[in-house]
């Protein structure tokens, strides 16, 4: 009997929740997991994306994590999962879900199985979406930009590289009722990973989305946080939250101070099945390092909405690197480098962007600084140069370092160089560079249609 | 008149999605609280300016339960466009640090 099949059999009516990675890639705790597997949850779930590390991996179809600690991430919670036969749900593979991550994940898993000798029936749900059909969302007006500015024509939505969509329980639902042992997902809402199943099985789903809410991030919600695997128990009134390392505390103040996690409202939390609010929620502490959870409401919508991610290669990186400590040429650096950046347009034709940051001076910020003179002792000068094609972006890099070296100005003593490098080259290739083109919000009735579900047996 | 560094236990900025920066204030004490919720260097307009971004656009939403002040706007660029200069958002609370309470 497959691992999900028993579970449904056996109805239990309070639920153990393992959370065993909220980025599964970067290295699982493994004394914590032990100490999970240990209670013997009803089922795991695993986080394996998100959005933070920008917009490259889901452009370019690479995982952000190292394929051997990927593996060896994989092969703790497989085996673990395996050896108690209980569900093993992990979604956004590969880091952003899309077909290139998926597959990479499945082809981890398929040699995983192989080296432990591992049989299970594994369910996969692929999130990818056509630029056609985000395209129809776009004409019929109902294309919205998530929490900020993001203009988007049909044109951008062509130029992605992937475009997914970010799926909620329905489709965890439809690949649990191929009664599966594993289901591997494209992009996904964190919350499903850990919702989809306890919905399923009649849980009260106000109290099984914050639980899913809280829980994706592992121990994130503890006083000391940290990424150990988090039990969830489930119960008729609400559920309990303990962290699987011991140093780490589940209190009312930190659990519920994860609402703020990560979200623009710490109040409202809008998914695609629905809307849960925590400002009636309760937190109370069952001892110094469990926190039990009630009160929460969840409004389920009335019609599907989905998430869109799109990324988009705006063309190819160089990057020099260069420090200074020179007051003068720091003093004038700013009008040094408008000056340098005319040279290297002079001498190197094309289309090419430079970008510099200036740390030391305001590199970090994305605030308005106060105006007036700024002291620093030593800058670090980062210039990005993003080309259409990679040599052109290096000739400019090239150009631009050796013309910053000897570039004249007022006052200038350090006739042998204006610049330290910290090693050579100092002028790196930087790969393909992306963008967001896409972080949108459609409503999705055909969303059975658009992502499919399949079975295999390993 | 206290500097926010001085009252509160967490103050930082993160995106929540490519899109928006989001900052979390979070106090010891219920008096803290209720001190930097009434403070007028943390009302939109004030944020607004320290952040080059329009008023209307910057939303403060206080959480009882956790202590804690919720602060979203949408990011001048993109989190990871060409040009960026934090792509996770995590470092741009410093400008909070000195506000006066």
């Amino acid at each position: 009997m497959s691992a999900v099949k028993a579970l449904l059999a056996r109805k239990p009516t309070v639920l153990k929740v393992l959370s065993a990675s909220g980025q599964l890639g970067y290295g699982i705790p493994e004394q914590a997991l032990a100490a999970g597997l240990a209670r013997e949850p009803d089922f795991i779930g695993c986080d394996m994306g998100s959005v933070d590390p920008g917009p490259v991996y889901l452009g370019s179809g690479e995982m952000a994590t190292s394929p051997s600690i990927t593996k060896r991430d994989l092969a703790a919670v497989l085996i673990g999962a395996r050896k108690l036969n209980v569900p093993l749900i992990i979604g956004t593979a590969g880091t952003a879900g899309a077909a290139p991550h998926l597959e990479a994940t499945l082809d981890m898993i398929r040699e995983i199985a192989r080296e432990h000798s591992l049989h299970f029936r594994l369910a996969t749900i692929r999130s990818d979406l056509t630029a056609t059909r985000v395209g129809q969302a776009l004409a019929a007006g109902e294309l919205k930009a998530l929490g900020g500015n993001l203009p988007v024509t049909q044109t951008d939505l062509d130029a992605c590289a992937n475009l997914v969509g970010q799926i909620g329980c329905a489709p965890f639902e439809r690949a649990l009722a191929l009664e599966p042992d594993v289901i591997i997902a494209g992009r996904a809402c964190d919350t499903a990973v850990f919702a989809s199943l306890p919905k399923m099985m009649g849980f009260d789903m106000a109290n099984v989305m914050h639980m899913a809410k809280i829980i994706e991030c592992t121990s994130i919600c503890c006083e000391p946080g940290g990424r150990d695997a988090m039990l969830a128990t489930l119960d008729a009134k609400g559920f309990s939250l303990e962290s699987m390392n011991p140093a780490r505390r589940a209190t009312p103040l930190s659990v519920a101070a994860h609402s703020l996690y990560e979200q623009a409202d710490p109040i409202s939390f809008t998914e695609p099945d629905g809307t849960l609010k925590v400002d009636a929620a309760r937190y109370t502490a069952l001892d110094e390092r469990r926190t039990h959870v009630t009160g929460a409401t969840w409004q389920s919508a009335t019609r599907t909405t989905i998430k869109v991610e799109g990324s988009a290669l705006v063309g190819h990186r160089a990057v020099l690197l260069a420090g200074t400590a020179d007051p003068r040429f720091i003093a004038q650096l700013r009008p040094i480098l408008a000056t340098v950046e005319q040279t290297t347009r002079g001498l190197v034709a094309g289309d090419y962007e430079i970008y510099p940051r200036l740390y030391g001076l305001d590199g970090v910020a994305l605030w308005t600084q106060a105006p007036g003179p700024q002291a620093a002792r030593e800058v670090f000068i980062l210039i990005e140069i993003i080309a259409r094609a990679p040599d052109l972006a290096m000739a400019a890099a090239k150009t631009f370092k050796q013309f910053l070296l000897h570039q004249g100005f007022s006052g200038r003593q350090c006739t042998g160089g204006n610049i330290a490098f910290p090693f050579t080259p100092p002028e790196l290739v930087g790969g393909p560079a992306y963008r967001f083109a896409a972080y949108h919000v459609m409503p999705a009735d055909d969303h059975e249609q658009l992502f499919p579900v399949s079975i295999e047996q390993i | 008149m206290a500097r926010l560094t001085d009252i509160a236990t967490v103050i930082r900025s993160k995106n929540a999605g490519p899109l928006t920066l989001s900052f979390d204030l979070m106090f010891p004490t219920d008096a803290a609280f209720e001190a930097a919720k009434r403070a007028p260097t943390l009302q939109p307009a004030a944020l607004a300016r320290l952040y080059n971004v329009a008023p209307a656009e910057v939303i403060v939403t206080p959480y009882q339960a956790a202590r804690a002040i919720k602060i979203a706007m949408p990011r001048a660029i993109v989190s990871g466009s060409p040009g960026d200069h934090d792509v996770y958002g995590a470092q741009q609370h410093v400008p909070l640090l000195d506000l006066e309470i």
